[in-house]
C-alpha cells in the first residue's frame, strides 16, 4: 500500500509495484523487480525508454520516452513489469529513487534497503 | 546526437547549461520550464509540425534581432537568450490554436488547450470533415520506430490525412497499438474484444498465454518481436501475471512447499494483474 500511495497517491493494492504472496504456514513472500544486471526489459525496448539509474542501480522507465508497446512486460521472465491501464505506459519498481517507501513502512523490518 | 561540449544559455532570464546537440525544449523540460507541445515525444525525432512550442530567441551578437523558432527543433548555442512566454508568443500560439480549432472543432484536447490561451471558438471556417487528427505525425514516427512503417501521411493541403495504403488494412501493421497510445488527441482507436484486436481495419488474432489462456499480444506482433529480438516465440507466450506466478512457484519449491496443482492458474490464485492488456 505504501508503494501505491507513493507512486499513484492512492492505496489501491492492485496498482502496487510490489506484491505479496501467501504460501500458507506463515510463509509469505513479497516480490518486486530484481533490477537484473542483464535485464530483458531493457534489451527489448525499441526506444530505450528503460535505463539504469547509476546512483540507485534501479532500472527506471522514462515515461516521456515509453511508447506503450507492452513488450517489456511480456519479456520480463519474472513478471515484474506491468502497464498503466490508462496511458499504456510501462510501470515498474524504481526503488523510489533510492528511498523505497515499502522498506520504510515495513513494520517487521523484513524489507530492507541496503 | 549530443556531445560532451557544454553550452551556456539563458532561458527567461535564468542561466542554464546544456550539451551541444540538445534542443531548447530538451533544456527547458529538464529544468521544469513549461513549453506546450502536441507533436513532441522524447523517443522520436522532432519534426516541429504542431508549432505550439514557439519561443523567442535572440543573441548578444545579433544586433538586437529577435525571432520566433520551434523549441523542439532549435539546437542550443552559446549565449542564446530564450523567452518562453510573452505577448508576441501568445499571439502566435492563439493563431495556431485558432487554426487547429478550425480543423478539429470537436477535439476536447484542442478545445481545452485553446481555452487556456483564450480561444474558445475558431475565427476561421470550421472543417466540414469530422476529425480530431491534427496531422502531427506522431503515429507515423512511432510506427517507424517500432520498425513497421505501416501508416503514413497521404495527400496534400486540405486533403492531407494519416492514411493506410489504398485504404486497405496495412499489410505491415502488427497491431501493437503504439500509434493509438501515442496519439495526442486520441484519434486512433483500437478495440480488444476477447481474442481479437481491431485496429486500422485489421482483426488481429491474439496470442494466448500458454498457462492461463488470456490474450498476450497479437500473433503477428509476437512473430515480429520474436524475429526482431531473437527470442523464442514460446518465451513471449507467457503473460506477465503467469511469469510472476512462475517466480512464486520457484520460491515455493525452495521453501519446500509443493507447487500448486496444475490447472490452478494465477488468475485464480488471488494475484491481481495491474493491467492485463
Amino acid at each position: 500500500m505504501a508503494c501505491s500511495f507513493r507512486h499513484a497517491g492512492s492505496g489501491l493494492l492492485g496498482i502496487s509495484r510490489i506484491k505479496t504472496f501467501m504460501f500458507g504456514e506463515g510463509k509469505n513472500q513479497v516480490l518486486t523487480c530484481f533490477q537484473c544486471d542483464e535485464a530483458a526489459c531493457v534489451k527489448v525496448c525499441p526506444v530505450t525508454a528503460l535505463r539504469r539509474n547509476e546512483s540507485t542501480g534501479a532500472i527506471e522507465v522514462d515515461e516521456n520516452r515509453c511508447i506503450g508497446c507492452g513488450l517489456c512486460s511480456i519479456a520480463c521472465p519474472f513478471g515484474h513489469m506491468s502497464h498503466d491501464a490508462n496511458g499504456g505506459i510501462a510501470v515498474k519498481c524504481d526503488l523510489c529513487g533510492g528511498d523505497p517507501a515499502c522498506a520504510a513502512f515495513c513494520p517487521s523490518k523484513t524489507l530492507e534497503y541496503k | 546526437m549530443t556531445t560532451d561540449k557544454t553550452i551556456n544559455l539563458e532561458i527567461n532570464g535564468r542561466f542554464f547549461q546544456g550539451r551541444e546537440g540538445m534542443t531548447i525544449l530538451d533544456v527547458a523540460r529538464r529544468e521544469g520550464i513549461p513549453i506546450t507541445t502536441l507533436c513532441h515525444h522524447d523517443a522520436l525525432e522532432p519534426v516541429g509540425s504542431c508549432r505550439l512550442c514557439m519561443v523567442e530567441i535572440t543573441h548578444p551578437d545579433w544586433g538586437g534581432w529577435k525571432g520566433l523558432v520551434t523549441a523542439c527543433l532549435y539546437p542550443i548555442e552559446e549565449g542564446l537568450k530564450v523567452t518562453t512566454d510573452n505577448e508576441e508568443i501568445r499571439r502566435v500560439k492563439r493563431t495556431i490554436l485558432d487554426l487547429l480549432l478550425a480543423r478539429c472543432p470537436e477535439s476536447e484536447v484542442i478545445q481545452k488547450l485553446a481555452a487556456e490561451y483564450g480561444v474558445t471558438t475558431t475565427s476561421y471556417i470550421k472543417n466540414e470533415v469530422e476529425t480530431t487528427c491534427i496531422l502531427c505525425g506522431l503515429c507515423v514516427r512511432v510506427c517507424e520506430a517500432k520498425g513497421c512503417r505501416a501508416i503514413s501521411a497521404a495527400g496534400r493541403g486540405i486533403g492531407k490525412a494519416i492514411a493506410i495504403p489504398f485504404k486497405q488494412p496495412p499489410p505491415d501493421c502488427i497491431g501493437c497499438a503504439s500509434c493509438a497510445h501515442i496519439c495526442p488527441t486520441g484519434t486512433i482507436k483500437y478495440q480488444d474484444t476477447g481474442n481479437v484486436r481491431k485496429i486500422w481495419g485489421h482483426s488481429f488474432e491474439m496470442a494466448k498465454c500458454t498457462i492461463c489462456g488470456r490474450p498476450v499480444m497479437p500473433e503477428k506482433q509476437l512473430a515480429f518481436e520474436a524475429d526482431k529480438s531473437g527470442l523464442d516465440p514460446d518465451y513471449l507466450r507467457i503473460c506477465p501475471v503467469c511469469s510472476q506466478q512462475k517466480t512464486v512457484e520457484t520460491i515455493r519449491s525452495s521453501f519446500g512447499i509443493s507447487p500448486v496443482e496444475s490447472g490452478d492458474s494465477v488468475c485464480d490464485a488471488g494475484v491481481t494483474p495491474v493491467a492485463h492488456r
